[in-house]
């Protein structure tokens, strides 16, 4: 199948991924009450529910997912490391504290500072990440997954210790934790985006370098790709990606884990489409992980970084398996 | 080995052992004193034995005791446990915690809290069974985490990663069934992220101790099996050690000290890794004292944790899990690094 087939065809997915986050839930509806809620709006209960709960979280959904997914590719193909990605980095829990604290302890409210400071605890991770790595001598792939787990560990518990002495915000920021797209304003998303769209664009003008980067050092540097430079737009854009992403719906786990395998299944090695590939790819499977999330204890709704991360692990227990890594 | 050289080996090590003892002693005391009041180390021992006034035994007798004993019962637990793990996969990462056996454990009480708990969040059977509900989830954790790796668990750090995948997914499940389940109240649900011995009382301490007598019995009769040296597989065998069946058996043991210690205390962190270096630093190779050690060193990590979360945050009951993560951590990327450039 042609490229361009490929993507259309994702697109028209993602679409019905979305259509299905609008109509499907506690309450179903039909596709003309969504279409009548969305065009002419007249404040039943039917149309508040699908203008003001489920449309935010149909257009979350997807932004977040592509966000993590592009995210994905590029800390594999920096790390050359097939079960690299920013939750098995620690760069999910490093945003995730740094919005904890933010929030909590200096007193943060606004999403653009929130989610500054979530790319910030992204970035910070990432170096202390590959910096301790670079230090031990060049650290195997897997070495570098035991470093990122065990330092997502560590913020764990340090969320953990301002939680408690926060103890009103302990049961809302719970579900946040775990990440969830319920109960988000849209302003969330409208504010989100556009840092996404930068961490994104940056991206994509990586894609050429990143080929050549793909192989080794020495191969990148003779085609005369500037290894500093793209190594720091790379570390740039993923930390927006991921800051973005998590700020908004707080660390959805193994995303970009699970998602960028299946991009190059579909679409190989070039970076262009590995990342074009991986944000629908991304964007379809937060979509329909969230919409998975509000059956799996029906009429209750669960957290959809639970649903993820249960599917992240057994990917990854699949990759591990194959030695993939 | 020549007699005498063992001989002044061993009577190190039990000065050594005699030496955490004493500080183990002193550590729980402290741990008794301590407090929004603070009550002399003398009258302490007083009101254990019998006497003090009536506040003061409420204070020591109902408060600060079980939240001491419940620590050196779960921290002593998950120190041998880790020491077991260490020993039988010579790997010095291994641990309950990286093996994925406490989330296990975890999940394995979360499911039975939940789905044996009635409208009114009140268990529809005897809070006994929790150990074993524990006990089934650290032993599906660990048998999971050892299937699937196969032959790759010979190898000291892929094994961990699937502890870590195995670990992952429990978490997840443990986290819908919080929210799925009456036991969804935040001040529980910490118990089950971090761990805390705050919430302990009598009759959950009795059930632990009483199941970690026999456990503990058993786990001195295999050591005598246990390789004296670090053997490899062929001239284990070459000295009559049956070695998987024995191997298994080990594995078993290990997973049920932690889930004695999950079970009413909640995932722990590191004291599995740490507990069993710092006794091998300190006592020696011998494998009895080097249990014993494991037990006491970690029995004192936990005391010693909780009080420094009673007092860095008091009134606020900090979980004390989180101060063992904060220092186990470096300590963890620290044997890793030392790894890294030993082995390449």
């Amino acid at each position: 199948m042609p490229l361009w087939a490929m993507l259309c065809l994702l697109a028209v997915i993602l679409l019905g991924a979305m259509l299905a986050s609008l109509t499907l839930g506690y309450r179903v509806y039909g596709l003309d009450q969504v279409l009548a809620a969305l065009t002419a709006f007249d404040s039943s209960e039917a149309h508040v529910v699908i203008a003001n709960l489920r449309l935010p979280r149909a257009l979350m959904a997807p932004v977040v997912g592509a966000g993590l997914g592009m995210a994905g590719v590029l800390v594999q193909t920096l790390s050359r490391n097939r079960i690299a990605s920013p939750d098995t980095l620690g760069l999910n829990a490093g945003a995730a504290f740094a919005v904890v604290l933010a929030s909590t302890v200096l007193g943060v409210s606004s999403m653009v500072g929130l989610s500054l400071a979530s790319a910030l605890g992204a970035l910070l991770t990432a170096l202390l990440v590959f910096g301790i790595a670079a230090t031990a001598g060049g650290l195997s792939p897997i070495r570098i997954v035991l470093v990122g787990v065990t330092i997502a560990g560590l913020f764990h518990a340090l969320v953990e210790v301002i939680l408690t002495t926060n103890e009103a915000q302990l049961q809302q920021l719970l579900f946040w934790l775990a990440g969830a797209f319920v109960d988000r304003p849209m302003a969330l998303v409208a504010n989100g985006a556009p840092i996404m769209l930068v961490g994104a664009l940056l991206a994509a003008s990586l894609a050429r370098a990143l080929d050549a980067l793909q192989a080794d050092d020495t191969t990148a540097h003779g085609l005369g790709v500037p290894l500093g430079l793209i190594r720091a737009v790379a570390f740039l854009a993923i930390s927006l990606l991921t800051g973005a992403a998590v700020a908004m719906a707080g660390p959805v786990s193994f995303v970009g884990l699970v998602v960028p395998h299946a991009a190059r299944r579909l679409v190989g090695l070039r970076h262009g489409r590995q990342l074009a590939a991986a944000a629908l790819l991304g964007a379809i499977y937060a979509t329909l992980a969230d919409v998975l999330a509000r059956f799996v204890i029906f009429p209750g709704e669960a957290p959809v970084g639970a649903v993820t991360a249960v599917v992240g692990g057994v990917v990854l227990l699949a990759l591990l398996m194959r030695r993939a890594a | 080995m020549k007699p005498a050289v063992k001989l002044a080996q061993l009577s190190r090590g039990m000065g050594a052992l005699i030496g955490i003892a004493a500080v183990f002693v002193v550590l729980a005391l402290a741990g008794v004193a301590f407090g929004s009041t603070w009550i002399p180390i003398d009258q302490v021992a007083g009101v254990i034995l019998g006497g003090g006034d009536k506040t003061q035994q409420i204070i020591i007798l109902q408060l600060r005791l079980p939240r001491v004993v419940a620590a050196i019962l779960a921290g002593g637990a998950m120190g041998v446990a880790g020491y077991l793990l260490q020993k039988i996969t010579r790997n010095t990462l291994a641990s309950p915690g990286v093996l994925g056996v406490i989330d296990g454990a975890a999940l394995g009480v979360v499911l039975f809290l939940a789905l044996l708990s009635d409208e009114s969040n009140a268990l529809v059977t005897s809070i006994a069974w929790q150990p074993v509900a524990a006990a089934i989830g650290a032993l599906t954790a660990i048998a999971l985490v050892f299937i699937l790796s196969g032959r790759q668990a010979s190898s000291a750090i892929r094994l961990l990663l699937f502890g870590i995948a195995i670990a992952a997914v429990a978490k997840a499940i443990t986290m819908v069934m919080m929210l799925v389940g009456p036991i969804y109240r935040t001040s529980q649900a910490a118990r089950w992220i971090a761990g805390a011995v705050n919430e302990v009382n009598w009759g959950e301490i009795q059930i632990t101790a009483i199941a970690l007598v026999p456990v503990m019995a058993l786990v001195f009769l295999a050591a005598r099996k246990l390789p004296p040296a670090d053997l490899d597989e062929v001239s284990a065998r070459g000295v009559g050690l049956n070695l998987p069946l024995f191997r298994i058996a080990i594995f078993v043991l290990s997973a049920v000290l932690t889930a004695l210690a999950v079970a009413f205390v909640g995932g722990i962190g590191f004291i599995g890794l740490m507990a069993p270096h710092l006794a091998r630093l300190l006592v020696g190779r011998s494998i009895t004292i080097g249990i014993l050690g494991s037990f006491l060193v970690g029995a004192v990590m936990l005391v010693g944790a909780d009080l420094i979360v009673r007092v860095l945050f008091a009134p606020l009951e900090v979980p004390a899990g989180t101060v063992t993560a904060v220092i186990g951590t470096p300590y963890f990327l620290f044997l890793l690094m030392r790894k890294g450039r030993t082995h390449g």
